[in-house]
Order: structure tokens, then sequence, then C-alpha cells
């Protein structure tokens, strides 16, 4: 376990000299909230509970699984780098279990993702967006995202694993990355969704996760939002399973890598 | 650490093989005795299997078939044990640019669970010994390769290993950096006792640091011994003849002939071992003339690690 805190400290240290990357990495998620929240806002605002605003505290949650799944992506090509650049074998070499190896990568992908999700929450909240100020809410929802990002960070260490291309690692993320949005409830609710969507949707961790943030961000959620019928423990359970099962499968990618 | 035998060899590799895929055999059966503080250096032409015999031998791969023993710890069973007792640099640069020199030598401490006393100490001891005390608290990106190469050097010894894996460690740098870092090998040899694994591409540089080579190609030791041993089983000169046409009946001929110790073709290179060379010069052009054979160069030399290598493994050795 130490070595898993001796890997995420020195990515934290690069983090911190590397402050173009984590800029850059939030930029993509601000243009969202900013954008389209508000331009969507204006457009479905009259049929909205809350009016206008309202639109920004609906989508900030799809935003903030967004974030997290961009930082593990993130995450997972620098992964893939330091594979292919060998650096890897420094941590092989050593005596050090192979599990601590990954989840000290995992660690710091997490860590970046909270980061940057306070980021898009704090900028949510200056342009309009209405969150539930209750301590236990926050600690609730701080559960789901690092529930949510190390089940991404399990598959992009998965694909970081498989593959020594970077091209490759993109194009096979990517195809992950957008349906991840789309295909939820992130941006509106299921019920608007034709059949196939729908159930995609309800397979699709990041709804849950979604779901989740909605009852703990907003107050009376149940009375003012359409939660599409998900109660809230399911919402944890379901991320909480995710996380276990990405986490499992960046193992034993990492684990066939080496053989 | 509990009592721990081994019979004073720092290295044993019985039959190990890796195959890769149903084509691909990087290592076809290597056996390996190396003795405690000495000297290996494995020579042969890349992809021969040196990169992939050190990485079984250091726990990173997981031989296909054989067994090896680092210290007497079983690099598959006891792959933590072994992985105590060893440092290792690898071919290419493995130094994360973004941090300082200093910081890289200590997350390595830590990766090692080192205290921090332990990791200064041990820090302020190795930086003078490769000369970097001014450059430990700048960003590695702006280290020259012979430094980079020098800092992965002491990283490797961070630890206090016992048995030290070097692979390629001069690859690319000028003749000065080169020499140094031979130096601080031999040193590490004599003054601290450890045991060095070293692959190089430098003849010359195998030729001074080694008590024992290993010439490697296919994925086979094809010979192995002291260079000297090496070179005197060359015969006393080696005649070396570049030229053309029919060479068959040529090299029967000087086969024949009474003082000739080896005779080898390859890569276009006929080599002949002999007691002393510049004597026999004249009976060997004619022997040419009479069969036939063209003759473009002729030398003597003594010979050198590189026409053993010739010798064994077919191919002139190349930089």
């Amino acid at each position: 376990m130490s070595a898993a805190v001796t890997l995420w400290s020195k990515h934290m240290t690069k983090f911190v000299r590397n402050s173009e990357e984590s800029f850059g990495m939030l930029i993509q998620p601000v243009l969202w909230v900013v954008l389209f929240g508000i331009g969507m806002g204006s457009l479905l605002g009259g049929s909205m509970p809350g009016g206008e605003d309202f639109y920004i505290t609906f989508m900030l949650p799809g935003i903030v699984a967004l974030t997290a799944s961009g930082g593990a992506i993130g995450g997972g090509s620098t992964w893939l780098k330091e594979r292919t650049d060998g650096i890897v074998k420094e941590y092989l070499a050593a005596p050090v279990p192979r599990l601590s190896i990954l989840l000290g990568n995992a660690l710091s992908i997490v860590t970046k993702a909270l980061l940057q999700s306070l980021v898009i929450v704090i900028v949510g909240v200056i342009i309009g967006a209405s969150i539930n100020p209750n301590p236990l809410s926050w600690l609730g929802g701080l559960v789901l995202i690092t529930g949510f990002s190390l089940g991404f960070a399990g598959i992009a260490l998965a694909f970081g694993s498989l593959t020594d291309n970077m091209g490759a690692y993109h194009a096979l993320i990517m195809l992950f990355n957008l349906p991840i949005l789309f295909l939820s409830n992130a941006l509106y609710p299921l019920e608007t969704m034709p059949t196939w969507m729908r159930i995609a949707a309800m397979i699709n961790p990041t709804t849950y996760v979604v779901t989740g943030m909605r009852y703990l961000m907003i107050e009376n959620a149940a009375d003012i939002v359409n939660l599409d019928g998900i109660p809230l423990w399911l919402c944890f359970v379901v991320v909480i399973a995710f996380a276990f099962l990405g986490m499992l499968w960046g193992y034993r990618a990492f684990m066939r890598s080496l053989r | 650490m509990s009592e721990h035998k081994t019979n004073g060899l720092a290295v044993e590799a019985k039959g190990l093989v890796k195959r890769y895929t149903e084509e691909v055999l990087a290592v076809d059966g290597i056996d390996l005795d190396i003795a405690e503080n000495t000297i290996y250096a494995m020579l042969g032409p890349n992809g021969a299997g040196k990169t992939t015999t050190f990485s079984m031998l250091t726990t990173l791969l997981e031989p296909t078939a054989g067994t090896a023993q680092v210290l007497g710890y079983d690099v598959v069973k006891q792959a933590n044990d072994v992985r105590r007792q060893i440092g290792v640099t690898f071919q290419e640069t493995v130094l994360d640019q973004e941090l300082k020199g200093r910081q890289a030598l200590d997350y390595h401490g830590r990766l090692y669970g080192m205290n921090k006393e332990q990791r200064s100490a041990k820090i302020a001891e190795l930086l003078p010994l490769v000369e970097l005390e001014e450059a430990a608290d700048r960003l590695i990106s702006t280290y020259s390769g012979g430094m980079k190469r020098r800092l992965e050097l002491i990283r490797g010894l961070m630890t206090n290993p016992r048995v030290l894996f070097l692979d390629e460690p001069t690859l690319g740098l000028d003749p000065q950096s080169r020499a140094r870092i031979g130096d601080y090998i031999v040193d590490l040899k004599d003054k601290q006792g450890l045991t060095v694994l070293l692959t190089t591409h430098y003849m010359d540089e195998a030729e001074v640091l080694a008590d024992t080579v290993g010439i490697i190609d296919h994925g086979k030791i094809l010979v192995e011994g002291t260079p000297k041993e090496l070179v005197d089983g060359m015969g006393a000169d080696v005649i070396v003849i570049q030229g053309s046409g029919e060479d068959k009946n040529f090299i029967e001929r000087v086969n024949a002939l009474p003082y000739t110790e080896s005779v080898t073709n390859a890569d276009g290179v006929i080599q002949i071992g002999v007691g002393s060379g510049s004597r026999r010069l004249v009976e060997i052009v004619t022997l040419a003339n009479e069969t036939g054979y063209q003759v473009d160069d002729i030398s003597v030399s003594k010979p050198s690690l590189g026409d053993v290598f010739l010798q064994y493994t077919g191919r002139q050795f190349r930089d």
C-alpha cells in the first residue's frame, strides 16, 4: 500500500508542476457548463420547474461525470506512455505488489478528477446552479464521483495496458466517451428517449452517478425533478459495483501485459 | 532477514527459454553460472535475446521454460526476494523528465520502503560518486545524455543491491562518458563487492571491464570465457581476407595446412587463425591464386574480441 502512495505522490508532484495539463483538461467541461447549460437552459427553461437557471442545476451532474471520465482518459494515456517509455519497468523491478502499482495510478487519477469536479461545481454555481449545502449530501456526492472515476480509471488503465499504440488507445476510448454522456439521462430525462436508447441508458453507469447526484445536490429533488424512477440506494450500488468491476478489469489487463 | 544460503553464484540459470509467440523464440535455452563479485558482459547483435534474458533475470518477464536464481532466490517463486537484492538499469532511459534528479532518487528509495533518513544519507553518498551534486536539484529534462545515464546508475545503487544488471549502460554516450561509467563499474566490483551483469555494444568495453564474456546470438550463448581465453582461442594472429570468387576450394586447402588453427568464412570475410601471421602471408596468397580466389584485401593482426564475435555469430560487430 505504501508503494501506491509513493506513486500517487510522484504523480501529484508532476501534476502540480504541469499546471497547463491540469488547466487544459478543464477547458472542455467548463465550456460545456457555460455554453450548453446557458443555451439549452434558455431553450428549455420554460418547461423546467425552476426556470432557466434550473437546467444548469439539472445538467451539472452530467458534466461532472464527463469531467471525471475525461480525467480517467488522460490518466490512461499517461499510463500507456509510462509503459511504452519503460518507466513502468522501474516499478516492476521493485519489490512491490503489482496491484499497488495499478492502485497508485488509479489514486492519482481519482484525485485529479475530484479536484476538477470541484472546479466544475464552482463554475456551475457561479453561473446559477443552486446546490443543497447539506454536508451529508456533499459527502454522498464525493462517494459517487470517487466510485465513478475509479471505475473509469480501471477501464482507461485496461485500455492503456492492452495496446501499445497511443492512436489506437484514443480511438478506442472515444468510442466509450461520447456515449457515456449522450446515452444517459445526463442531458435529458429517460422518458423522452426511444426505447433502445432508454435501455442503453439504463445499463450506463453514468445514469446512476447522475441520478444519485441529483438526489443529493437538489433540495427536495423528488418533488421537482424527474429522477427516472431510480431509487437513491440503487445509484450507490451500481456506482460501487462499477468501481470494483472497472478496477478488476484494469488489473487483469495489466497482469496480462506482463506476460 | 532470514538466513539464506547461496553457493557462491550470483546468477544461476538452467535451460532458460522465452517464447513470445509461435514464431518468436527470443531466448532458446540459456545456462548461466555467474560467480559473485565478478563482472559478466553479454555481447550480441540486436535481437540476440540479451534484453529478454535480463528481463527474466530481473523478474520482469516469466520464463516459458527453465529456471533461474539470483543469489539463490528463484526469479519466479521468490521474485520479491530477488527484487530486494538487485539494482537494474534499462536499455532505454527510464527517467521521469519532470522530476528533479534528487526527487527521482528519493522516490526510488521510497518505492523500496527506505525511510527518510536512509534515503537522504544514501543520496548524499551516491551523488558525488557520479559528480551530480550540482545538478541534483535541477529538472532531469535539462540533463545531458551522459548525466541521465549516471543518474540511472546511482538510482540502481540506491537500495544497496548485491547484484547490478546494466542493459547497455553506455549506449549513445561519448567516449569520455563511457570511460567514466566503465571506471565506476569496476569500482563497484572492487570496492563494494558487487556482481555486475551488463550488455554492451562496445567490444573494447567488454574486453576491458569483464571478467567473463558471453557471446549470444539467436537466443543461445555460443561461447563463454574470459576475454583472454576467447581471444587466445583464435590463434596467436589472425589473417583477415576480403575477396571474391570461388572460395570453397581455397578454404579447404587452407584448412589442410598444418599451422592453421581456425578458419571461418562469414559475412564476406575469411578469418584464418595462425601461429605467426606475417610468415604465412605469402603462402596463403599463393594458395588463393592457385585456387582461383581473388584477394582484394589482406591483413594480419592480433585477434580481438571483435574477431571472436565474427567467428561465432557469423556477423561483423557493428556499433
